[in-house]
């Protein structure tokens, strides 16, 4: 069910709600540090967010290796969230 | 253009200002590791409770920055003038400023006699200093964000006050402000007011760019003009997460400071009367 374009979606609507990022800017290769300007505090907001939304937490040390936008949403395809569709 | 050139340049002015900064800075050195084996270790030998060596520390740091910002304007080499000092006489506040030189910390300490502020890593493994500033218990910028965060906002709710740089590092002459959220984090996390202070030094002196001996034509002037106080509270919400009330706190800050560096710059201390009421919340 869960298409990593779908989670794609998902986290671009998450990042814009939570940090009102420019969803052009939101492309599978940004870096969330440099070209979306995510600090480390933001960081941790993201992960709270994504464990609400998906119902499973992302390790902070599978977050500390995350840099682009198509990491966060390969960790989260990672977690095998074939049926429960995220934030639906 | 040669120096020599510069309108009201004189040379013994120029030397004799050149030799002052030089002196105070060997003063500054010399004086911190001196009160460090003597005046700080006497005051904790003294002090019954980690409460009152914070609170006596802190305030000899206030007489100590004092006596050095003394005896720099007595040689001649800075002047300083501040205007609505009374307004960061609260408790609990978060004092924001601008960071344009060198002596901004000393120049706000020695105004406010409890203040905690954020100390960078290598002062807490210079074999002096690192006692003085963990005796008046202040913030040390290691380890996690999170935590810096967490402990200065529990410090600001306990109603200590706190000095805070938004740029983290002295401003790069010439180019806009750059500033973190880490400032917006902590008066969120803490519910704090604001006290915003404004922070000129005409002609530029101790920038991030210039070593000290990089003095100007003629003796640099600071100006501090105190904002009015905002509550933090005014940037959260309903349905507003922490990470957008952070960066909506960091972009009022960033513009107030462009506005005020220029009103001050501009009008000097009479732009205290101009700025408040146009650069509080819209």
């Amino acid at each position: 069910m869960d298409s990593k374009e779908e989670i794609h979606e998902r986290l671009k609507q998450v990042l814009v709600e939570l940090f009102e990022i420019d969803p052009a800017k939101i492309k599978p290769e940004a870096n969330l540090y440099q070209d979306l300007g995510i600090d480390s505090i933001d960081a941790i907001d993201l992960l709270l967010r994504l464990k609400e939304l998906t119902g499973k937490k992302i390790q902070p040390e599978t977050f500390k290796h995350v840099r682009t936008v198509a990491d966060v949403t390969d960790a989260i395809h990672a977690l095998g969230l074939s049926d429960a569709a995220i934030g639906s | 253009m040669m120096l020599r050139d510069t309108p009201g340049y004189n040379w013994l002015d120029y030397g004799w200002r050149l030799f002052g900064t030089g002196l105070s800075f060997a003063c500054f050195g010399l004086g911190g590791v001196l009160l460090s084996l003597t005046l700080f270790p006497l005051i904790r030998l003294v002090s019954r409770d980690r409460d009152t060596t914070r609170r006596r520390i802190q305030r000899a740091m206030q007489y100590t920055f004092r006596v050095f910002l003394w005896q720099m304007t007595t040689l001649g080499v800075i002047s300083y003038e501040v205007s609505g000092r009374e307004r960061m006489a609260g408790r609990g506040q978060l004092i924001v400023a601008n960071h344009p030189s060198l002596i901004d910390v000393v120049l706000l300490i020695a105004l406010l006699p409890e203040v905690d502020c954020i100390v960078k890593q290598a002062l807490w493994r210079n074999p002096f200093l690192r006692w003085p500033v963990a005796w008046a218990d202040y913030i040390p910028n290691s380890g996690s964000a999170e935590e810096l965060v967490a402990s200065a906002a529990a410090n600001l709710r306990s109603g200590r006050s706190l000095i805070v740089f938004p740029e983290g590092t002295r401003s790069v002459p010439g180019q806009p402000l750059n500033m973190q959220r880490g400032a917006a984090r902590i008066a969120l996390a803490a519910a704090a007011q604001l006290v915003p202070v404004t922070i000129v030094c005409q002609p530029l002196m101790l920038a991030k760019t210039q070593p000290w001996y990089h003095i100007p034509p003629s003796r640099g002037h600071w100006r501090l003009v105190v904002g009015e106080p905002l509550p933090a509270a005014q940037f959260t919400g309903a349905g507003i997460p922490e990470a957008l009330a952070a960066r909506h706190l960091t972009q009022f800050l960033v513009e107030y400071f462009s506005r005020s560096v220029t009103a001050v710059t501009q009008q000097g201390a009479n732009a205290a009367a101009s700025l408040t009421p146009n650069c509080t919340m819209p």
